[in-house]
């Protein structure tokens, strides 16, 4: 009986143009008419946006109503009778048409959005007729950004771009500007619009009046190829869809999956249609005329020669015999090689395959041991998967939201709006950072905190701890938890940490953490979201553990609508780690010292694997240097370019005897390499990307590879064969059926239920481990802000910039072409410096003795004492101030912070 | 003839200030103290509803009946706003209202508060009312100190708390749902309806909007009754007084108040002393700008809700603005019809375009460029704006150029072929004229 009461309470029944259709309580007409694929023209409504019911397109006929009713934001009711084809309602459409017709210029013709804007559409369809014949409005033209093209007087001002930027941006950096007849979008930025650059309101706006600058003119729409694929950039792990010209093998532009059609899908993808600056406006690297087309090889072979072009069949036969030569020589240990997260998976496990048996070394690596690592080992040993056990979905319908160490829409932005979303939905959200609040057009997450736990720099352990240790004292465990014999020894840990260590490390009041962790506590659907601050630190790897007892300790480890959402920056870190180019774990996360795993895949493969331990990126990088590596292959990876230099790394490729590189550019490694192989894109390739949740998505070839470059899997295959073993692929998806039969779960997402057996067991033999070690508070992490002249740097993410990518990106360098210093107007004020001064930071210990000369930012959201630098950028060489520590148990490279003098310069 | 006054009963009183010893002396804040004695919050609710009070702002609407839409939950915050914002063309009966006797403005928003059961009201005062605002403001201050308003109200234990926010120029803010959001710190823009803000209102809280006068009839309708409200005007649908603001081509212009369903001629010939220079009547606006004016054979229609409707016109704001016989149609409504395509918010493409369209062709006709498509390129724009919009205004601003094609229809004609106007001393040749 309940369940028929339900079905009455939440669905109702109506009739659109005679014909009955039940939906559930709440859809809108227009909604419910599309369940009919009865099609209402509209212009101002969208899925993502709350009804506006301006443009008055959508206007039905509604019996028992005098007049037309919008459909777009009229929600159904029993028994409604709707007419959406009467002559009436034709009329209705017709002349909203010709008002917006009245004064739009039609210039059709030049328009970038002719072809698929709805205006031509439903003029063409309604034959809207053009009586106006009064003097036309006419914008004056003015200069709007240079990424975004304003063109007003196209303008239908359905205020979509408006409303997008703020409802789902949170960045307000648009607004409709005078009144009546004059109404147009302006921006608050005194100059040019200055503004988060997602182009969601490009994308958003139906017509020609928000267009992509970079392509302007260059195109019709109808002569572009559409190709869904996934983003190269972060680990956010967006949808988009390359438009581009395959003759020309160019990507022209980016659009994303709900843009302009009015049928579109609403946004499909993790990211539900939304872009960050580099998805939509990050694409230009692909085409850029620095991209390698022609192998180098040293002239004469001689290391000292220049590098010199050559074919291809030249330069994979020096590289097949080079290797050749190390292997019989050396042997395989004699080997290092290094991956970059941004491969597909396809071309990471080959990579691994690669090595592991053809070169016959246990020495590889990838850009996960720039800290991502940490995230993937701890998570694995908490839940037994490196993969989220939660997802974005959980984090927007979240009742709580604990973020802690991340700039988030700076850093993964994308995962910033879900954070957002739930916030405006009324969910609570703890913000832990040291960054203060400032409103800006670049949207800012601690403006959004319910509770702001503004720690000290570095502090994000002691949050942690502090947390822990008052859910514990504060009796809010779970019983799960609270009966467990493992948990005396966590109480013991956090006895021995007294409040006051607690304040004296995070600079807050006990009292402070304590409520954050009662909030924790009661919260029923809650998730901690965290990002770089916590995984590159040093003690990383022990935070991500400390945060997972918080979430274990209080039954939202794997409850539903809980969990822990570790924030990744490379679109494939989570690949790169799955397919095994760490040197401990093998493909499907299996791990290199069980000899189960090992003798699976080795079976697979029909070869044994090489027992390790392997080495990784830095013990590979000094082993090089003491002349125990004799033969480097790097695949996109580039650690001279990303290591500050005391780490060595420029030393240990020089001192390396045989050194290959392959990449989509010519980078700081790869000119001192013997060979450089010049790699396709990720929009000349069939593959995958795993996202930080554990998404597999389909990366797709939108034109053959770019002129003289070829798949980094290929080039492995081709090497290997010189080498004369055959590892051929037929095309990427040939990898991926190879890595599913290896390991059949990899497309699917990790199942809960599945993960309680780990989590017991972690519970049962591993949350005593190492308490003491975790539960630790090390002096040197009290990074609170110096006094004087000394600063805290810190180098970190911006949304704008990834790296090699980014940088040869023009349309981000547009945005944003070179690097600033961050720093509080307090202290620019205490430095006598303005804006755009240069100053001169010198490390204030170690062994570094360079001074850097940069230019000043004031951004009131670092606080003072903090001063921050984009970690993108490696002029100025700011990076090289910072020595590099190495995680104890990770082995990643740490070079987030360190303290320096400043003066002006 | 001479009626009794009610809302101008103490500003009519000589020596009457306004302040809260003047209002205290003359019976004020009397009401309050006996609604919250013996009126629980849906008896007033009810009382209101009996009354038949309607809305003065501009559409009529019953207000008790407004009120009893709002969710009966308690825990649920609601609010109650004062529509301060006066700014139809012609209208100007909330300022004498405001200016001269703000306390029982006050004392009907505290009835108004108590009977919904909002806490906090607001008073949006149009921005050019700075002396206004200034009186209200000191009003405020006076009745607070005096325990009227704040936490504890007469002892009661209900908290009523009023705020005046004040407007920033634009007409469309009087708009209940534009009005709204301008409070709420946004760009005055009227939303979507529904829902209604009677759901969905102030911050998304249930909130109901009411006209200065019509507030300011509350007091009287709890001091003396029910019945004694009913017996004045036309009763039953449209009870009580009405204050009309005369303007126009007539000897005494000003603010009249009496009882609902007198006569148009008596109002314009008794009250307002009749024509100037004892011309005939053209036409007359009975309610403000928005309202569709009326003829000469229209003058014996009763000033009440129904009957103006029934002659196809509306009661609306109360600013009857009178033309005499030389007035052009043309330009009085080319007049108005630059006041809407000037405050027209821009939100809808109908009115937005529609408005300047009108415009133009309006003064292409004004100024002798009319074509003899025109007339029906302004009805056909007219219709395709009617009914159509987000707001009301859309409505009103056609109802000009409407109402004179309907009546006028051959001086429209004679600016088109003519090139020039046919009304009275305004025949000069017009072409060539600028703009007004
Ligand atoms: C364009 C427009 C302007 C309006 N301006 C006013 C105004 O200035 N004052 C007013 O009381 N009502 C105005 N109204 C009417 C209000 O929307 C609303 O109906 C009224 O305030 C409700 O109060 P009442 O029920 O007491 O009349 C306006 C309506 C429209 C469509
Ligand atoms: S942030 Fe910038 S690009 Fe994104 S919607 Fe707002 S104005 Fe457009
Ligand atoms: S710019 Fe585009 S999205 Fe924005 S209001 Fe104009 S037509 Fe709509
Ligand atoms: S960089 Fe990240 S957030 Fe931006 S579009 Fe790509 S995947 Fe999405
Ligand atoms: S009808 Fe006119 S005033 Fe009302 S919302 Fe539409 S554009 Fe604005
Ligand atoms: S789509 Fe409904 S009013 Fe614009």
């Amino acid at each position: 009986m309940s369940e028929s009461v339900q079905i009455k309470t939440e669905t109702v029944k109506l009739t659109i143009d005679g014909r009955e259709v039940v939906v559930p309580k709440g859809t809108l007409v227009i909604e419910a008419a599309r369940a009919l694929s009865i099609e209402i023209p509209f212009f101002c409504y969208h899925q993502k946006l709350k009804s506006d019911g301006n443009c008055r397109m959508c206007l039905v006929s509604i019996e028992k109503m005098p007049k037309l009713q919008v459909s777009c934001s009229l929600p159904v009711s029993e028994g409604m009778v709707v007419q959406t084809n009467t002559s009436v309602v034709a009329d209705a459409r017709k002349g909203v048409l010709d008002f917006l017709l009245a004064n739009h210029p039609l210039d059709c013709p030049i328009c970038d959005e002719g072809g698929r804007c709805p205006l031509q559409n439903y003029s063409q369809k309604y034959t809207a007729y053009g009586q106006f014949k009064e003097e036309k409005r006419i914008y004056p033209k003015d200069y709007f950004s240079p990424l975004i093209e304003k063109e007003m007087n196209r303008c239908i001002q359905c205020m979509r771009c408006v409303r997008y930027c703020d409802e789902v941006i949170d960045s307000q950096a648009l607004s409709s500007v005078n009144r009546g007849f004059h109404v147009e979008i302006g921006h608050y930025a005194e100059k040019q619009l200055d503004c988060e650059f997602c182009g969601g309101c490009v994308q958003i706006c139906p017509v020609g009046a928000l267009l992509n600058r970079l392509p302007l003119y260059e195109y019709r729409p109808w002569m572009l190829t559409q190709t869904e694929t996934t983003c190269a950039y972060c680990a956010d792990g967006c949808s988009l869809r390359l438009e581009s010209r395959p003759q020309t093998r160019e990507v022209i532009e980016v659009t994303s999956f709900w843009g302009n059609e009015t049928k579109s899908v609403w946004g499909s993808g993790r990211n539900e249609g939304d872009l960050c600056a580099k998805g939509t406006f990050g694409y230009e690297f692909v085409n850029s005329p620095h991209r390698l087309t022609k192998p180098l090889v040293r002239k004469g072979g001689r290391k000292d020669g220049p590098l010199v072009e050559t074919s291809w069949e030249e330069a994979l036969e020096t590289a097949a015999d080079g290797f050749r030569r190390i292997k019989t020589q050396h042997g395989g240990a004699a080997f290092g090689a290094l991956a970059s997260a941004r491969c597909t998976n396809e071309s990471l496990y080959v990579f691994q395959k690669f090595v592991r048996l053809i070169l016959g070394s246990p020495n590889l690596d990838s850009s996960v041991r720039y800290g991502a690592v940490n995230a993937a080992r701890a998570m694995t040993e908490l839940t037994g998967t490196p993969r989220w056990l939660t997802s974005y979905e959980e984090i927007t319908r979240a009742d709580l939201v604990f973020v802690i160490g991340t700039d988030i829409t700076q850093t993964n932005p994308i995962a910033g709006l879900k954070v957002k979303a739930a916030a405006k939905r009324g969910a609570k959200l703890i913000v832990a950072t040291p960054l203060r609040r400032r409103i800006s057009t670049l949207s800012n997450i601690v403006n959004r905190a319910t509770r702001h736990l503004a720690h000290a720099p570095g502090a994000e352990r002691a949050i942690a701890i502090g947390l822990v240790k008052a859910v514990l004292e504060e009796g809010r465990l779970a019983e799960r938890v609270a009966s467990h014999r493992s948990t005396q020894r966590l109480r013991d840990a956090v006895a021995a940490i007294t409040p006051k260590q607690i304040e004296r490390a995070t600079g807050l009041p006990y009292e402070e953490i304590k409520a954050a962790a009662g909030e924790w506590a009661s919260a029923s659907r809650a998730v901690i979201v965290f990002g770089e601050s916590v995984i590159r630190a040093k003690d990383g790897y022990e935070t991500v553990r400390i945060l997972g007892d918080l979430a274990l300790s209080t039954g939202k480890l794997i409850a539903d609508g809980c969990g822990l959402a570790p924030l990744m920056e490379e679109n494939n870190e989570m690949g790169a780690y799955e397919m095994g180019v760490v040197p401990d774990r093998l493909p499907g996360v299996g791990r290199l010292d069980d000899e189960s795993d090992r003798d699976r895949i080795s079976r697979a493969w029909k070869e044994p694997i090489p027992a390790g331990p392997g080495l990784t990126m830095m013990e590979m990088l000094k082993a090089a240097r003491d002349g125990k590596i004799k033969a480097l292959y790097l695949m996109g990876e580039n650690p001279v370019g990303s290591l500050p230099a005391s780490a060595g790394a420029a030393e240990a490729v020089e001192a390396t005897e045989f050194v290959v590189c392959q990449d989509l550019f010519l980078t700081e490694t790869g000119m001192k390499a013997d060979v450089v192989l010049p790699a396709a894109s990720f929009a000349e390739q069939n593959g995958t990307f795993t996202n930080q949740e554990g998404h597999v998505q389909a990366v797709r070839k939108a034109f053959d590879p770019v002129q003289g470059t070829r798949p980094d899997w290929e080039i492995l295959s081709e090497i290997a064969l010189e080498m004369g073993y055959p590892l051929e692929y037929e095309d990427g998806a040939e990898i991926s059926h190879e890595i599913a039969r290896l390991w059949p779960g990899w497309r699917e997402l990790p199942k809960r239920s599945e993960q309680e057996e780990a989590v017991a067991r972690y519970l049962n033999e591993e949350l005593a481990e190492g308490v003491s070690e975790r539960y630790r508070l090390d002096r040197k992490t009290d990074h609170s802000v110096a006094p004087n002249h000394r600063f805290r740097l810190v180098l970190g993410p911006v949304l704008f910039h990834s790296g090699k990518m980014s940088l040869k990106a023009d349309g981000l360098m547009k945005v944003m072409g070179r690097p600033f210093l961050y720093m509080a107007p307090e202290d620019a004020e205490r430095l006598g410096v303005t804006e755009g001064r240069l100053v001169r930071l010198r490390s204030a210990y170690g062994p570094v003795q360079r001074s850097v000369d940069v230019e000043v930012k004031m951004d009131a959201k670092y606080p003072p004492g903090l001063v921050f630098f984009p970690e993108s950028f490696n002029e100025p060489p700011v990076k090289d101030l910072l020595t590099v520590e190495l995680a104890p148990v990770s082995g990643v490279p740490v070079f987030k912070t360190t303290e320096v003098l400043i003066e002006k310069a | 003839m001479k009626y009794e006054k009610v809302l101008h009963k103490n500003l009519e009183t000589p020596g009457y200030a306004g302040s809260l010893a003047d209002y205290e002396r003359l019976g004020g804040y009397l009401a309050i103290r006996k609604a919250l004695k013996e009126y629980a919050p849906a008896q007033l609710i009810d009382l209101v509803k009996r009354s038949g009070l309607r809305g003065r702002g501009g559409a009529g609407f019953p207000a008790g009946m407004k009120w009893d839409f709002l969710p009966k939950d308690p825990a649920i915050t609601r609010y109650l706003c004062c529509n301060a914002d006066e700014s139809e063309p012609g209208t100007f009966k909330d300022r004498q209202l405001i200016e001269r006797d703000p306390h029982q403005l006050i004392e009907g928003m505290m009835l108004a508060a108590y009977a919904i059961g909002a806490r906090v009201g607001y008073i949006y005062i149009r921005g050019e009312f700075v002396y206004g605002a200034q009186v209200l403001q000191r009003a405020l201050t006076e009745a607070t100190r005096a325990g009227y308003l704040g936490k504890n109200i007469l002892g009661s234990r209900t908290e009523i708390d009023l705020h005046l926010h004040r407007g920033a120029g634009a007409y469309i803010c009087g708009e209940e749902t534009a009005l709204l959001e301008s409070i709420e710190g946004k760009r005055g823009l009227p939303r979507t309806k529904p829902p209604f803000p009677a759901i969905h209102g102030l911050y998304g809280k249930p909130t109901v909007i009411n006209n200065v006068e019509t507030l300011s009839n509350l007091p009287h309708i709890v001091n003396r009754g029910v019945e004694w409200f009913i017996s004045i005007g036309s009763s039953p649908k449209s009870p009580g007084t009405r204050i009309f603001s005369v303007s126009g081509h007539v000897n005494r212009p000003g603010n009249y108040e009496v009882p609902m369903g007198i006569p148009l001629r008596e109002l314009i010939y008794e009250q307002a002393g009749g024509v100037r220079n004892n011309k005939r009547i053209k036409a007359v606006i009975p309610g403000g700008a928005s309202a569709a004016f009326l003829t000469e054979s229209s003058l014996d229609v009763k000033m009440d809700f129904e009957a103006i409707a029934q002659v196809g016109s509306m009661l609306g704001s109360g600013g009857v603005t009178v033309m005499d016989e030389d007035t052009c149609m043309v330009r009085a409504a080319l007049n108005l019809m630059e006041f809407f395509a000037h405050e027209t918010c821009g939100k809808c493409s109908p009115c937005r375009e529609g408005s300047s369209w009108l415009v133009q062709i309006m003064r292409r006709i004004e100024h002798g460029h009319g074509r003899a498509e025109d007339l029906d390129q302004l009805v056909r724009i007219c219709n395709n704006i009617g009914g159509k919009t987000v707001c009301a205004f859309g409505d009103a601003e056609i109802a000009p150029i409407l109402s004179t094609l309907k009546h006028w229809r051959s001086e429209y004609e004679y600016h088109v072929k003519e090139k020039r106007c046919m009304a009275g001393d305004r025949g000069e040749e017009l072409v060539g004229i600028g703009r007004h």
